[in-house]
């Protein structure tokens, strides 16, 4: 090995290192930024319903309905239409808003402590986390995806996923009636009462 | 040893004996599909709806009782709302927050036999050397397990509770079919041995072993019916989470209890 290689080759693994650990970084920055902002308002909140409202927008910021949406419905999500696409977007979102804010109970403060992030694919990152609050440990996995900037694509509690959970609900409503029974049970799940 | 655990045992065994087929594919569950359904889902590669799509097809574990199941589902669902419910809120309203807390603690250290017994026979010596120095901490230091002093520190503030079922798992005993049993709600046959097997080593159900002469043994019920109450908060609360939310309620419950199993065996 020539002097020459032997000065690049740890040089050319520092920077391969760099490499990786950047999207992990950008991602753990953006997740904490997104964390924070939940965790405010969920603190400041005076009522469920005053938590959901508010934290609405700052969800809308972080997290890939769309990629959520389609992966919840599954394979059938190529036989939709568009305006079909569009209205399962928009009441599984309203449906992943209330069930993120029914976790807070307002005026409480979790602490979360972020584990070291992951890689698994090239465009993905899992950020793990222990959330402690109320007296009990919870392990939380963000799931992050590059799409324009680092967005939530999943939310991984005690090992379920919330994708992979209603992916296995609409999935089998399609099979069973197509896009129509997937957007009518959507629609049913919205409009009941919380 | 009680006679019934040892029963509720061997019955699960065959049960789990025969069941050993795997969950079906995509391809077979969308060809049982009624008429007018969708185009079956051929490959794995159709299910994905994008290149990070790696969900699969949702199937996780087989359901060859889904008819039954789903008739207990609804019978237990009605049971915790005319039950369970009460009776968790009513424990809240009469123990405040502190006392519970303990309660929880004193059940939860004196399960230390079912997980370090697990933690052995599935290899892991050091997780039962942390969860020994867990136990003794918080017998000790803790007031009997009151106060859950091994949260401070940290080789055992967050040790993975191993039980018979992850066991089972870990020496690869598939799940075999899913069952939902009357009023305890969501298992699978193997998680239903194990859970005997948990039952059997669980202290809180060793008054159970002892009869005495007279047939005088009503205390024996106290420690298993105080356990069995003060987790129903947090159990109904874990429940409702789910179901609230839920498309179909019974494959909500059924994949999260499969995906938190799997989860719970690779830890």
């Amino acid at each position: 090995m020539t002097k020459r290689t032997f000065l690049a080759a740890p040089l050319l693994a520092l920077l391969t290192a760099g490499l990786h650990a950047a999207p992990a970084d950008e991602a753990m920055s953006r997740l904490r930024g997104a964390v924070n902002e939940v965790l405010g308002i969920a603190t400041k909140a005076s009522s469920k319903s005053t938590l959901a409202v508010s934290v609405t927008p700052v969800l809308r910021k972080h997290i890939s309905f769309e990629t959520m949406t389609r992966r919840a419905v599954g394979p059938g999500w190529n036989s939709f239409k568009p305006d079909e696409k569009a209205k399962a977007t928009q009441l599984f979102s309203s449906l992943v808003v209330r069930t993120y804010a029914n976790k807070f109970t307002p005026g409480e403060q979790p602490r979360v402590d972020y584990k070291t992030a992951t890689s698994p694919a090239a465009g993905r990152v899992d950020v793990p986390t222990t959330l402690l609050y109320q007296g009990s440990r919870y392990s939380v996995t963000y799931r992050m995806e590059q799409a324009g900037g680092w967005l939530i694509t999943d939310v991984v509690i005690e090992g379920v996923s919330m994708i992979a959970n209603y992916r296995s609900q609409l999935d089998s409503v399609f099979k069973k009636g197509g896009a129509p029974a997937v957007l009518t049970s959507l629609q049913q799940s919205v409009s009941k009462q919380s | 040893m009680n006679p019934k655990p040892l029963l509720l045992a061997l019955t699960a065994s065959a049960l789990a004996s025969c069941a050993v087929t795997k969950a079906p594919t995509a391809a077979a569950s969308a060809a049982k599909s009624k008429s007018g359904a969708p185009k079956a889902v051929l490959n794995d590669a159709a299910a994905k709806t994008d290149e990070l799509d790696d969900y699969g097809t949702g199937t996780t574990v087989s359901d060859p009782l889904e008819k039954v199941n789903r008739a207990t589902f609804w019978v237990n669902d009605g049971l915790y709302t005319v039950l369970f419910r009460p009776l968790a809120k009513g424990y809240e309203k009469a123990f405040p927050k502190f006392l519970r807390t303990g309660i929880d603690n004193v059940f939860d250290n004196a399960k230390y036999p079912v997980r370090v017994v697990n933690c052995v026979l599935q290899g892991k010596f050091d997780r039962a050397g942390h969860e020994t120095k867990k136990f003794a901490l918080n017998t000790f230091a803790g007031v009997g397990g009151l106060v859950r002093i091994s949260d401070k520190v940290v080789d055992t503030a967050d040790i993975p509770a191993e039980d018979s079922g992850q066991t089972f798992g870990v020496w690869g005993i598939p799940h075999g079919p899913y069952i939902v049993l009357p009023l305890i709600g969501p298992s699978s046959a193997r998680d239903f041995v194990g859970l005997a097997g948990d039952y059997a080593m669980n202290p809180a159900n060793y008054g159970l072993y002892f009869h005495d002469k007279n047939g005088n043994h009503d205390w024996m019920y106290i420690p298993p019916s105080a356990n069995t109450l003060r987790s129903m908060p947090g159990q109904m609360k874990t429940y409702d989470e789910l179901r609230k939310d839920a498309v179909d309620p019974y494959l909500a419950v059924r994949d999260a209890y499969i995906q938190q199993r799997n989860e719970a065996v690779k830890k």
